[in-house]
């Protein structure tokens, strides 16, 4: 759920890129960290992000009709960790806005902060916890998923409510509006993307669990308990 | 199913030619100016005279400029309609308060407030949009480049971009075998057809990526691709239209600052 182009006041729109800065600094300190470890992760993350991207430029199924996408960082964020998502999210971003006007440029900042940080480190803290448990992997993949799409539409909600606080009620007010006008589409919406990325899952667990096993996403013995058969 | 991306535009822009930075400045001064502008014709102007712009100079199809802007529009009125709403202040024309905390109403203040965001980002998505229409990514590689972006996000960001074409065909074709064996007829199918094609395209891209891998070592990568970026000069024609664009936008925006719809 992007921020469009002109819609944060010039002071906002600084204040999140203010935000995001030393999150991305932080995320590329990790990317090198994990480059000068693993070199072959560059073309792997690279084409993780691609993927992002055409997943996020896909029309979900809606039983309103309404036109969704899903955001994908949740699955990036449990493949890849929050810090290295940050990145990759940062540069779909940037690709989103020059390539489908979907944000801009000057809300690039907050978006990040939704998008990049806020939502995906809430999916991969649901996903951690709920990683060694005997709570089954679809399941924890539609949680993860689902919470990262959820709390990325309430930072947007919370970045709208502080640049245009209500007149009486003031931020909380406003926040409250923006979060009962964008649930109509952003709950159904997380809904559907925890199930679609479950059911991603299981298909890959299905036919190639050893990108899972590469990317020690979840223990072997978890992926064959859901079906893969491991080599 | 997806949709057509403004970089194929670009690479077809009569402005393709014209110096990057040119461009760059063009479109992210704009956005400043209108987010700057404290009224709301300025944004407006800056959004004519851009997409005139597209329209005369980089030969853009009109029905193409429609379907850029249809997504953030949708965007635009549900947000907008809650700012009007939550706003107040001046004469009020509607209200309704339900708890002591949260009201709702339509202010003159309010209709102002709105018509100022919707301005802003009607100028604010035009100079993006400028920016989209005339640069293909490559010559962005380049400015990040000089801008010493590190090497690392260059190069992940060029991967990327190099995926999202391929990732894109192999979609298209999935999704037609799908739509052609009834995958999206009923809701409970369209999600299973969805998760197989996104499966899909994740395992494929997967692949891709170790392609990638045997192809980059093949090529003694080592840490940092070349960019490709030829330097072309500033035409002074065109620096002189940018120059009298912004100091016509920004003495609309001083002078016309006060101005509001009601």
């Amino acid at each position: 759920m992007h921020i469009m182009e002109g819609f944060l006041p010039l002071e906002w729109a600084a204040f999140w890129w203010a935000v995001a800065i030393p999150c991305l600094v932080f995320g590329i300190y990790q990317l090198r960290r994990t480059l000068s470890a693993d070199r072959e992760a560059l073309p792997l993350l690279g084409v993780t992000g691609g993927f992002i991207f055409i997943l996020s430029s896909l029309k979900l199924p809606s039983v309103t009709g309404s036109c969704s996408h899903p955001t994908g960082t949740g699955l990036s964020a449990v493949c890849f960790g929050p810090f290295v998502t940050s990145v990759v999210c940062a540069i779909v971003l940037l690709f989103q806005s020059l390539f489908l006007a979907h944000g801009g440029l000057s809300t690039l900042g907050a978006n990040i902060v939704s998008m990049g940080v806020v939502g995906p480190f809430a999916g991969w803290v649901v996903y951690r916890a709920l990683r060694d448990t005997r709570v089954s992997l679809p399941l924890t993949i539609f949680l993860s998923c689902a919470i990262a799409d959820l709390l990325t539409y309430v930072v947007t909600s919370l970045e709208l409510a502080l640049a245009y606080p209500a007149g009486v009620g003031g931020v909380v007010s406003s926040f409250v509006l923006f979060l009962g006008i964008f649930a109509i589409t952003q709950v159904p919406l997380a809904i559907v993307e925890g199930i679609v990325l479950a059911l991603v899952f299981k298909y890959i667990v299905s036919l190639k669990p050893e990108i899972l096993v590469r990317l020690r996403v979840f223990p072997e013995e978890k992926i064959r308990a859901a079906g893969g058969g491991v080599q | 199913m997806y949709e057509e991306l403004l970089e194929d535009i670009a690479h077809k822009s009569a402005l393709r030619e014209t110096h990057t930075g040119v461009k760059i400045v063009t479109g992210a001064g704009a956005i400043i100016l209108c987010l700057l502008s404290p009224g709301f014709l300025a944004p407006l102007l800056v959004a004519a005279v851009l997409l005139m712009a597209l329209v005369f100079l980089a030969r853009v199809d009109v029905s193409t400029l429609g379907h850029v802007y249809a997504a953030p529009a949708l965007f635009a009125v549900f947000s907008v309609s809650a700012i009007v709403l939550v706003a107040g202040g001046g004469e009020t024309f509607w209200q309704w308060q339900p708890a002591p905390w949260f009201s709702l109403s339509v202010s003159r203040a309010g209709i102002n407030q709105g018509v100022l965001v919707f301005a802003r980002f009607i100028g604010g998505t035009t100079g993006l949009v400028f920016i989209a229409l005339t640069t293909p990514m490559t010559d962005l590689f380049s400015v990040m480049r000089r801008l010493r972006v590190p090497d690392e996000v260059i190069d992940l960001a060029m991967i990327i971009y190099r995926t999202i074409f391929m990732v894109m065909a192999h979609v298209v074709q999935v999704y037609g075998a799908q739509v052609m064996r009834l995958g999206y007829s009923t809701f409970r199918e369209s999600l299973h057809s969805f998760a197989r094609l996104c499966g899909a395209v994740f395992i494929s891209s997967w692949e891709a990526g170790e392609d990638l891998i045997r192809a980059m070592e093949a090529r003694c990568y080592a840490g940092k691709f070349a960019v490709l970026g030829k330097d072309r000069p500033a035409d002074p024609l065109s620096l002189a239209a940018v120059a009298t664009f912004f100091v016509l936008t920004g003495a609309v925006a001083v002078t016309t600052a006060d101005v509001t719809l009601f």
